[in-house]
């Protein structure tokens, strides 16, 4: 059941890595702007960010500030790490995925179907990571261009059903990066991300990716 | 030698988990000057915890928690979510039961929400029962014991040297939770507790964040 839930989680990371991919630009017709982001993905090899997550709930006075980063190099290399609050970190490699949770003043590998549920929906990410935003059958995704572009991912399915509501991608009009990202759990329920200090097609160290001692 | 050995680990255990004896204070002077030990709090308390959840047999999984609790109204409004932010679980107490908002497996069952309840009750609040006796423990602990409406008993123990701990019993006497709280200015910096259900499971939580609140809830009936 926790595997479940984890497979759904992490399949909402893999859907913020995937919107890295996503480049402002022209606007097209419906059609056209996704077959813009697919082109636009296979020039993406290695790309890296840090993130600023704040968590709104009813049950918060103020919302809960996360920080962390993010590493990815093609085709399928991805480090997803907390800084704080709590640290946790998410590494698929190599058809390898792990994720370490923080325990007893130590980064333990999580044995509890987090990993297990990265495995699985590597397979849904695929499409994800070239680009095919519009073919993934988890969600559907319109572009809506104005001052800002935001795309808007709604589940198409029962599968996220209780779980998120809607994902929305604001694109800096500029500098051709995601702004921010927000997704909804609920109407009082929503996590906002920051992105920052994006870099691009700069060299990330292989020890990125490799396992945590 | 070896019966007796394991007599002995017998009987330390079984003294461990059942209802020790209490010796009442020596004298009238040092029964008018005892206190209770009171860790629980006073005023509406926002808490933020990084909980870490073990079940037996099971490695641990790492998770945030929310606890907001009014010891006035004794009301509880409590979520849980993972080190990523997806939010698990989100319930408050209200005037006809727990209201959940949100639960996704495995803490989907009515089961857990209520021992959830029970739990941040036990830890946060002042035990609502009647104070049946007053005294000291065999080891010179401080210890206060309340019997619940429903049978149940609560010691509250204050140790010169470990800190505090609340020990809830069944009716029957058996040890079902084990509360430890960190011996600083704050007791609840650091909560150890230890439960004995059907599955054993304990939590360790360490404060991110607290604050004050005044916020307007329902008593749970």
């Amino acid at each position: 059941m926790l595997i479940r839930a984890y497979r759904k989680l992490f399949l909402l990371i893999f859907i913020l890595a995937g919107i890295f991919f996503i480049d402002g630009g022209p606007s097209y017709g419906a059609v056209s702007d996704f077959d813009h982001l697919r082109a636009e993905s296979t020039r993406i090899k290695t790309l890296q960010a840090d993130f600023v997550q704040k968590k709104f709930m009813k049950i918060l006075s103020k919302p809960l500030i996360s920080e962390g980063c993010f590493f990815y190099v093609a085709p399928d290399s991805f480090r997803w790490e907390y800084y704080k609050p709590l640290k946790s970190i998410a590494i698929a490699h190599k058809n390898k995925t792990k994720r370490y949770i923080y325990s007893r003043g130590k980064l333990v590998e999580d044995k509890m179907g987090g990993a297990q549920a990265m495995n699985i929906v590597l397979s849904e990410v695929s499409g994800w990571m070239s680009g095919r935003f519009d073919q993934n059958p988890s969600f559907r995704a319109t572009i809506h261009k104005n001052a800002d572009t935001r795309i808007t991912l709604t589940p198409a399915g029962r599968s996220m059903t209780g779980m998120i509501e809607k994902i929305e991608i604001t694109l800096s009009p500029k500098s051709e990066t995601v702004k921010s990202i927000k997704i909804f759990e609920g109407s009082d329920n929503v996590t906002q991300i920051n992105f920052n200090n994006v870099k691009l097609n700069t060299v990330v160290h292989p020890s990125v990716f490799q396992d945590v001692p | 030698m070896k019966k007796l050995s394991l007599f002995i680990l017998f009987l330390f255990l079984f003294s461990c988990r059942t209802m020790p004896a209490i010796n009442p204070p020596d004298d009238s002077t040092d029964k008018n000057l005892f206190s209770c030990p009171d860790p629980f709090l006073k005023e509406g308390y926002r808490f933020i915890h990084a909980i870490e959840y073990r079940t037996a047999g099971h490695p641990g999984n790492s998770m945030i928690g929310v606890t907001v609790a009014d010891p006035v109204l004794r009301s509880l409004s409590c979520a849980i979510m993972t080190a990523e932010g997806m939010v698990l679980f989100e319930a408050e107490t209200a005037s006809d039961g727990i209201k959940i908002s949100r639960a996704i497996p495995p803490f989907d069952s009515e089961a857990f929400a209520e021992n959830m309840i029970d739990d941040i009750e036990l830890i946060f609040m002042k035990p609502e029962g009647n104070l049946r006796n007053i005294g000291y423990l065999a080891d010179g602990s401080k210890d206060c014991r309340y019997r619940e409406e429903n049978g149940s008993v609560t010691d509250v123990i204050e140790n010169k040297f470990d800190g505090m701990e609340i020990k809830r019993y069944s009716s029957s006497g058996e040890l079902k939770r084990h509360v430890l709280l960190n011996k600083t200015t704050n007791p609840y910096q650091s909560i150890e507790l230890l439960a004995d259900e059907t599955f054993d499971y304990s939590l360790l939580m360490d404060l991110i964040e607290a604050q004050p609140v005044k916020k307007q809830t329902f008593k749970r009936k």
